[in-house]
C-alpha cells in the first residue's frame, strides 16, 4: 500500500515537472524580452541590461529553469541590498509585471475561480443528476424528451455563446442580473452569490447537459440489472430501490466526470472568465500570456497541472468508497 | 462487464438513420454544412462577394454600422455585412465553414489515428509499452493544453501555416482519451478466441491489429470520432475566440463571434449568423454521434 | 413585470435627454454640471495594476497617479487652450545660465499623509530612487540630463551629485546641457516626493505615502484600489487638484465593453463612475442609439498622432522622392473608417508632426491632396525616382496588441492603388518593440505607430521620434531618420528657455523634417470616454486626450 502511494506521488511530481519544463521551453522560444517592461521610457540598452540582470533573465535558459526549481525549496532573492525582493519558499517565481510573488497572485485569484466552479458544479451536478434520474424513471414521457432535447442543445452550444446571450438578454435588456461585478464572499455573501448567478446558470446549462445524458443512460441501464429486479421482487419500496440501490450505481460515473471536469477547471475558466469579466485564475492566465509574464504563466500552468493530477487521484480514491464491489473486498 | 459486440457499421448507420429522427436531422445538418464548405466558392460567386473586400458603401456613414436593418441583410448581402469594414458576412460564414470543417476533421483524424495506434499497442503488447502509454496519457490529460496552445500560438512565427499548426496541435492533444478507450477494448478483445488463435498461428502484432483488432474497433472508433469532431471544431473556435487561432483575414466563426461581442447590442446579426452556424454543426455531429453510439453499443438502452 | 422595467428605463432615458439637452453642443465635456465636494467616485479600469510608485509610473500628470502624488510642477489644461506648466509642490523653476541650472522653491507648510513635512530632500530622494534597478519602468527623460549613467539609486548609499538641496525648500538641478523644457520634465512622475530613506520595499506602490488629496486606503491586488481623503493635504496650496470626492474607488480588470454597457445603463453605483479606457467604435455605435448615454460620451478634440513610418535607412525608402510618393498614396479617409467607423470619431487627418493643443504648433500641409489621396501623383513621383513600375516586396510590421490589423489592411489597400505592394507582418507587443526600437538592423520597410507626447511641449513630439540619438537602443525613432541639420536644430530648440521662441523653432523643425518625408502623418487620434450621470467636471482639454481626473467630482 505504502509503495503504491509513493509511486503514485512520484508519478504526480514527474508529471508536474514535465509540464513546467514544456511551458518554460515554449515561452523561452518567444522572440521577445521580458525585461523590456522594467526598462522604462526611453529604454536605453544600459537600463535594459540592468533590468535583465535584476530579474534573473541574463542567465542561460536551463540555468533559469534550475533556479526556478531550486526556488521552490529554498526561496529566491532578486537584486541585492535594501531593495532586494525576497520570495520565500515555496517560491513559484515573482511576477515583475504585477509586483507580486506568483503564489500570492494565484492565491488572490483562486477564490473567484473556486466560487465560480464550485457553485456551478453544485448546480450542474445536482440539477443534472435530478433531471437525468427523473427522465429515466419517466422514460419516453414529454419530460424525458424535453430533457434530452435540452441536453443536446446544452452540449452543443459553446459556453461563450450562451454566456453572451445571457449577458445580452438577462443582463442588459431585462436588467435582472448584474454583470461583471464580483464581490468577495467574506464581504457580502448575498452580493457574492447574486453577482455569480448568471455565470453559474450558464455553466450549469452547458455542463449539466452531460450529466443529464450520463445519469439518464446509467440509470436506465442500472434499473435493468438483476439486483434491482431482485430488490423489486423482494417487495422493497420503489423509493428505496431508486434512492439506495440504483442511485449509488449511477453516482460512480458521475463522480468520475465531476473529477475530470474539475481537473480541467482552469482551461474552462479561461473562456468563462473572459466572457463574464471575472477576476479569476483564467483571466490571470490570459493576461500573463498576452503580457509575456513568464513567472505568472509558469505558476498558473503548474497549478492547472496540479489540479488535474489531484483530481485524478481523488476520483480513484472515491471509487473505492462508492463502488459496492470494491467495498466487499 | 459485458463485452460490446460490434454490429456491422454500415448496417448500424442505416438502422440509426431509419429509426432515429434526431440522428437523421443531425446527419442532414452536417451534410448540408459540409456541402456549403465544399462549394463555398460557388456559393459566394452566386451571391457576388468574397470575404476579404472592404466596402465602405455598405456602411452607415454616421456610425460605421452596416447600412440598413438586421445588420444590412438584403438581396445584395444575404447575411448583411461586417461593421467597420463592410465585408460580406455570408461569404465570411460560408468560408468559415470551410475553416471549421477542415480543422475539425483533420484534427480528429490525427487524434483518432494516434489514439487507436497507441491505445491498441498498449493494450495488445502490454508490459512496459502499456505502462509508458498509460503514464504519458496521464501526463497529457494533466496538461493544461488550452494554455499550451495559447502559448504555441504566440511562439510560432506568422510564416508557419496557421491551419496546419492548429490541426497538429489540436489533434495531438486529443489522443489520450481515444487511446484509453481503445486500450480497454483491446484488453478484452485480446482474450477472445479469434485473437488468441491468430496469435498462436504466429501472426505479427501488426497483422493481428489489422485483420483481427481493427475490424472490431471500427464501431467504437466511429462513435468516438463523430463525437469528437464537434469538440475539435469548438476548440478551434474557442482559440480563435481568444485571439490565438486562425489569423485574419482567413474567416473563422470563433473570431467572428469574438469580434461580434462588442457589437451585439447594436448589430445582433453579426453574432447570430456565425453563432448559429457553429451551434448547428456542433449539434448535428452530437446528434449523429449519440445515435450511432446507441446503435453500435448493445449495452446502451437509452432510446 | 418586464414591460414595467422597460418603461422605467425609457423614462430615465427621456429625463436624461431633457436634463442634458442644454449642453449637448458643448463637446468635449459638460462644464455645466458643477460637482460638489463629497461622495464616492468610481473609476472603472481595464488594467490589472495601478502603479502608485512614482519611480515605476509613466502616468500623465493629470490622471490616476496625480490623485495621490503631487510633483514639483503641474499641468494646467483647459478646453481651447494649450497646456501650461504651473506650480505644484514648487514654483515653475528659474534658470540664470540659459537653461543649464534650474532652481525650484517649494511652498511653505506642505505635509505628507503621515503628517511629516515635505522637504526638497524628499523630492531629491524620489528622483534618486528612480535610478534604482529595482524601480525601473517609469518615465526617464531626466536620467540622461542629470548625468546618472552610472548611478544606481540611493539605496547603495550614494547621492546624485547633480541635485542640490541647499535648504529644506530649495532644490537645484545641474544638467549636462542647457534644456529649456526642464520645468516640464519636473512634472513627470519621478519628481513626486518620497520621504527620504523610505520606499525600499518592492510593494511601495501599495502603501505609497501621499502628498496629493488622496491616500491609498486599501489595495486589493488585481481587484480594487480604494483611495480616501488625505487629511494633511491643503487645497489652498494646490492649484491643479480640486480634490472633490471624499473617496475614490478604482475597480481593476474591468472588461471595456462591459464597462461601456454598464455606464450606458447608468444604474446604481455606476452613476458615480467613469471608464478609464477609450470607448471602442462598437461601443460608440451602440451609445449613439441611447440618447442619455450619448450625452455622457466625451470625445477629445484631438489626440495622439497616428503615422506611417518609412524606414529611411533601407532601399528604396532611402530615396526622398520615393518617400514623398507615400504622402500621396495613402488614403486617410479609409484609415479613419477602419480605426473608428467615421472621420468624426477617428479624428482629423494629420499633416503636421506637432499635435494639436501644444504651444507653438503651426498648421501647414506640405503635400496637399484629397482625403482619399492621389495615387496618380504618387505613381508620377515614383517614376521620377526611377520606379516606373511601382514598388514590390515591402514589409509593413505591426503591433498585434494594438488592434492595428484593420488599419494596416486599409493602408495596404491604399498603397496598392499606387502600385506599391506591401505584405503585413504582425508581432506581439514586446516582439514588436524589440524589432522597431532595439534592433540594430531591422528588416521592416514600413510600420504603423502613434505617439502622444509625455509632456505638452513640441520637444516631446519631435525629439524622441526624429533625433539621430533615438535610433535603435530603445529609442522611438522608428523611421530611423538621421539628418545632422535637424539634429542641430533640435539641440538648439531644446536649449531655448523662452517658450514662445522655442515654439517657433519647433514649428520650423516640424516643416523641415516633413520635407524629408520620414513619416506620413495619418490622423490626430480622438479618444472617447463615457461617464455616469452624477459625474461632473468631466472634460478633455486640447492636450492630453484624456479626462483630467484631478478635477472630476460628484454632482448632487
Amino acid at each position: 500500500m505504502t509503495k503504491l502511494v509513493l509511486t503514485r506521488l512520484g508519478g504526480m511530481v514527474l508529471v508536474l515537472l514535465i509540464v513546467a519544463f514544456c511551458t518554460f521551453v515554449v515561452f523561452y522560444l518567444v522572440p521577445s524580452d521580458p525585461a523590456l517592461l522594467a526598462c522604462g521610457k526611453p529604454c536605453t540598452p544600459e537600463n535594459l541590461a540592468l533590468a535583465r540582470e535584476f530579474m534573473g533573465f541574463d542567465e542561460p535558459w536551463w540555468q533559469q529553469f534550475l533556479t526556478f526549481l531550486g526556488g521552490i525549496f529554498t526561496g529566491r532573492t532578486f537584486g541585492t541590498g535594501a531593495t532586494a525582493i525576497h520570495c520565500s519558499a515555496p517560491c513559484f517565481g515573482y511576477s515583475f509585471r504585477q509586483n507580486t510573488d506568483v503564489l500570492e497572485l494565484i492565491g488572490g485569484r483562486l477564490p473567484v475561480t473556486f466560487s465560480l466552479a464550485v457553485g456551478a458544479a453544485v448546480l450542474w451536478v445536482g440539477v443534472g443528476v435530478a433531471i437525468g434520474v427523473y427522465a429515466a424513471l419517466r422514460k419516453d414521457s414529454w419530460f424525458d424528451r424535453a430533457a434530452l432535447a435540452g441536453s443536446v442543445i446544452g452540449v452543443s452550444a459553446p459556453v461563450y455563446l450562451v454566456g453572451l446571450l445571457g449577458i445580452l438578454v438577462l443582463g442588459f435588456q431585462l436588467n435582472v442580473v448584474p454583470v461583471g461585478n464580483y464581490t468577495p464572499f467574506a464581504e457580502d455573501p448575498v452580493r457574492w452569490a447574486w453577482g455569480l448567478v448568471l455565470p453559474w446558470c450558464v455553466l450549469a446549462f452547458a455542463h449539466g447537459a452531460h450529466y443529464v445524458k450520463l445519469t439518464r443512460s446509467q440509470m436506465l441501464e442500472t434499473m435493468n440489472e438483476d439486483f434491482i429486479r431482485t430488490a423489486r421482487a423482494k417487495g422493497v419500496k420503489e423509493r428505496t430501490v431508486v434512492g439506495k440501490h440504483a442511485l449509488r450505481n449511477v453516482l460512480l460515473p458521475v463522480v468520475t466526470l465531476t473529477g475530470i471536469e474539475f481537473g480541467s477547471l482552469l482551461g474552462g475558466a479561461v473562456i468563462t472568465e473572459r466572457v463574464f469579466s471575472l477576476p479569476g485564475l483564467g483571466g490571470l492566465l490570459i493576461e500573463a500570456v498576452h503580457s509575456r509574464d513568464l513567472p505568472t504563466l509558469l505558476g498558473c500552468t503548474l497549478f492547472a497541472g496540479f489540479l488535474v493530477v489531484v483530481a485524478n487521484a481523488v476520483v480513484d480514491l472515491s471509487y473505492g468508497l462508492l463502488d459496492p464491489r470494491a467495498r466487499l473486498t | 462487464m459485458s463485452t460490446p459486440v460490434a454490429r456491422s457499421v454500415p448496417a448500424a448507420i442505416r438502422s440509426v438513420l431509419a429509426r432515429d429522427r434526431w440522428a437523421l436531422t443531425g446527419t442532414v445538418t452536417v451534410v448540408l454544412i459540409a456541402l456549403v464548405a465544399i462549394f463555398a466558392d460557388v456559393l459566394t460567386a452566386l451571391e457576388g462577394h468574397d470575404p476579404y473586400t472592404y466596402d465602405a458603401t455598405a456602411l452607415d456613414p454616421a456610425t460605421g454600422l452596416p447600412a440598413g436593418s438586421l445588420g444590412g441583410v438584403s438581396g445584395e448581402h444575404w447575411f448583411g455585412v461586417e461593421p467597420l469594414t463592410g465585408r460580406d458576412l455570408f461569404a465570411i460564414v460560408v468560408h468559415g465553414a470551410r475553416t471549421s470543417f477542415l480543422i475539425g476533421l483533420a484534427a480528429t483524424l490525427v487524434s483518432i489515428g494516434l489514439g487507436v495506434l497507441i491505445g491498441a499497442a498498449a493494450g495488445y503488447l502490454g508490459g512496459w509499452v502499456d505502462r509508458v502509454v498509460t503514464w504519458s496519457a496521464d501526463v497529457f490529460l494533466g496538461f493544461p493544453y488550452l494554455v499550451f496552445m495559447i502559448a504555441l500560438g504566440a511562439v510560432v512565427p506568422a510564416e508557419f501555416p496557421r491551419t496546419l499548426l492548429l490541426v497538429v496541435v489540436i489533434g495531438f492533444f486529443g489522443w489520450p482519451s481515444t487511446a484509453r478507450i481503445v486500450r480497454a477494448q483491446v484488453l478484452t478483445l485480446k482474450e477472445r478466441n479469434f485473437v488468441k488463435a491468430a496469435r498462436t498461428l504466429g501472426a505479427s502484432p501488426w497483422q493481428v491489429f489489422r485483420s483481427e483488432l481493427l475490424p472490431n474497433l471500427w464501431g467504437p472508433v466511429l462513435v468516438m470520432a463523430t463525437l469528437s469532431v464537434p469538440g475539435k471544431i469548438g476548440l478551434e473556435a474557442a482559440l480563435s475566440f481568444l485571439g490565438v487561432g486562425v489569423l485574419p483575414p482567413t474567416p473563422s466563426w470563433g473570431r467572428s463571434i469574438s469580434a461580434a461581442i462588442d457589437w451585439v447590442a447594436v448589430d445582433p446579426a453579426y453574432l447570430f449568423f456565425p453563432g448559429l452556424a457553429l451551434f448547428a454543426v456542433t449539434w448535428g455531429f452530437n446528434a449523429l454521434g449519440d445515435g450511432l453510439r446507441d446503435a453500435l453499443d448493445p449495452r446502451s438502452v437509452t432510446r | 413585470m418586464y414591460s414595467k422595467r422597460i418603461l422605467a428605463a425609457a423614462l430615465v432615458g427621456a429625463l436624461g435627454v431633457s436634463a442634458c439637452g442644454a449642453n449637448d453642443q458643448k463637446a468635449p465635456g459638460d462644464a455645466a454640471a458643477k460637482p460638489d465636494k463629497g461622495g464616492t467616485l468610481r473609476i472603472l479600469s481595464e488594467s490589472r495594476t495601478i502603479n502608485f510608485d512614482p519611480a515605476k509610473s509613466q502616468s500623465l500628470a493629470i490622471t490616476t497617479l496625480g490623485l495621490v502624488h503631487r510633483r514639483l510642477t503641474g499641468w494646467q489644461n483647459a478646453v481651447g487652450q494649450p497646456a501650461k506648466v504651473v506650480p505644484d509642490l514648487g514654483d515653475t523653476g528659474r534658470t540664470t545660465d540659459g537653461g543649464r541650472t534650474w532652481t525650484f522653491v517649494l511652498q511653505e507648510g506642505l505635509k505628507f499623509s503621515d503628517g511629516t513635512p515635505i522637504t526638497s530632500a524628499d523630492v531629491k530622494w524620489g528622483v534618486e530612487r528612480s535610478f534604482a534597478p529595482a524601480f525601473g519602468g517609469g518615465l526617464g527623460y531626466h536620467k540622461d540630463l542629470l548625468g546618472g549613467a552610472d548611478y544606481k539609486g540611493p539605496f547603495e548609499g550614494k547621492e546624485l551629485d547633480s541635485i542640490e538641496t541647499p535648504d529644506a525648500k530649495t532644490i537645484t538641478f545641474k544638467l549636462t546641457r542647457p534644456y529649456g523644457d526642464w520645468p516640464w520634465i519636473a512634472s513627470t512622475p519621478a519628481f513626486a516626493p518620497v520621504p527620504k530613506g523610505k520606499g525600499a520595499e518592492p510593494d511601495y506602490q501599495e502603501h505609497a505615502i501621499a502628498s496629493g488629496p488622496y491616500q491609498i486606503a486599501t489595495y486589493a491586488k488585481g481587484v480594487e484600489v480604494k483611495l480616501s481623503r488625505n487629511q494633511n493635504w491643503d487645497g489652498s496650496k494646490d492649484q491643479v487638484r480640486a480634490g472633490l470626492p471624499d473617496d475614490i474607488v478604482i475597480q481593476l480588470g474591468q472588461d471595456a465593453s462591459v464597462v461601456s454597457q454598464r455606464l450606458a445603463a447608468d444604474s446604481g453605483d455606476d452613476k458615480y463612475a467613469f471608464g478609464a479606457s477609450f470607448a471602442s467604435p462598437a461601443q460608440l455605435a451602440q451609445l449613439q442609439a441611447n440618447a442619455s448615454a450619448k450625452s455622457r460620451v466625451v470625445t477629445s478634440k484631438s489626440g495622439a498622432i497616428a503615422y506611417l513610418a518609412l524606414n529611411t535607412q533601407k532601399a528604396p525608402l532611402n530615396n526622398v522622392k520615393v518617400r514623398q510618393a507615400f504622402q500621396y498614396a495613402v488614403n486617410k479617409s479609409n484609415y479613419q473608417i477602419a480605426s473608428a467607423g467615421t472621420a468624426a470619431l477617428a479624428g482629423d487627418a494629420a499633416t503636421t508632426l506637432i499635435t494639436q493643443g501644444i504651444e507653438g504648433r503651426e498648421q501647414f500641409d506640405l503635400y496637399q491632396t484629397k482625403p482619399e489621396g492621389d495615387p496618380e501623383k504618387a505613381k508620377a513621383l515614383l517614376a521620377e525616382a526611377g520606379f516606373a513600375n511601382g514598388l514590390d516586396g515591402l514589409t509593413l510590421v505591426l503591433n498585434k496588441s494594438n488592434n492595428q490589423t484593420e488599419k494596416a489592411e486599409a493602408i495596404q489597400a491604399a498603397l496598392a492603388r499606387a502600385g506599391i505592394k506591401v505584405t503585413l507582418r504582425s508581432l506581439e507587443a514586446d516582439a514588436y518593440e524589440t524589432e522597431t526600437n532595439l534592433a540594430d538592423n531591422p528588416t521592416y520597410d514600413l510600420t504603423l505607430s502613434s505617439w502622444q507626447p509625455d509632456f505638452p511641449s513640441a520637444n516631446a513630439n519631435i525629439q524622441p521620434l526624429f533625433a539621430t540619438s533615438e535610433i535603435g537602443k530603445g529609442g522611438y525613432n522608428i523611421s530611423r531618420y538621421s539628418n545632422p541639420e535637424v539634429d542641430e536644430l533640435i539641440e538648439e530648440a531644446q536649449s531655448t528657455v523662452d517658450v514662445g521662441e522655442a515654439g517657433r523653432k519647433w514649428a520650423a523643425i516640424d516643416k523641415r523634417i516633413l520635407q524629408d518625408s520620414p513619416v506620413v502623418p495619418l490622423i490626430y487620434t480622438r479618444n472617447s470616454f463615457i461617464h455616469g450621470s452624477k459625474v461632473g467636471s468631466f472634460f478633455i482639454a486640447d492636450f492630453p486626450a484624456y479626462p483630467n481626473y484631478l478635477q472630476v467630482g460628484i454632482t448632487k
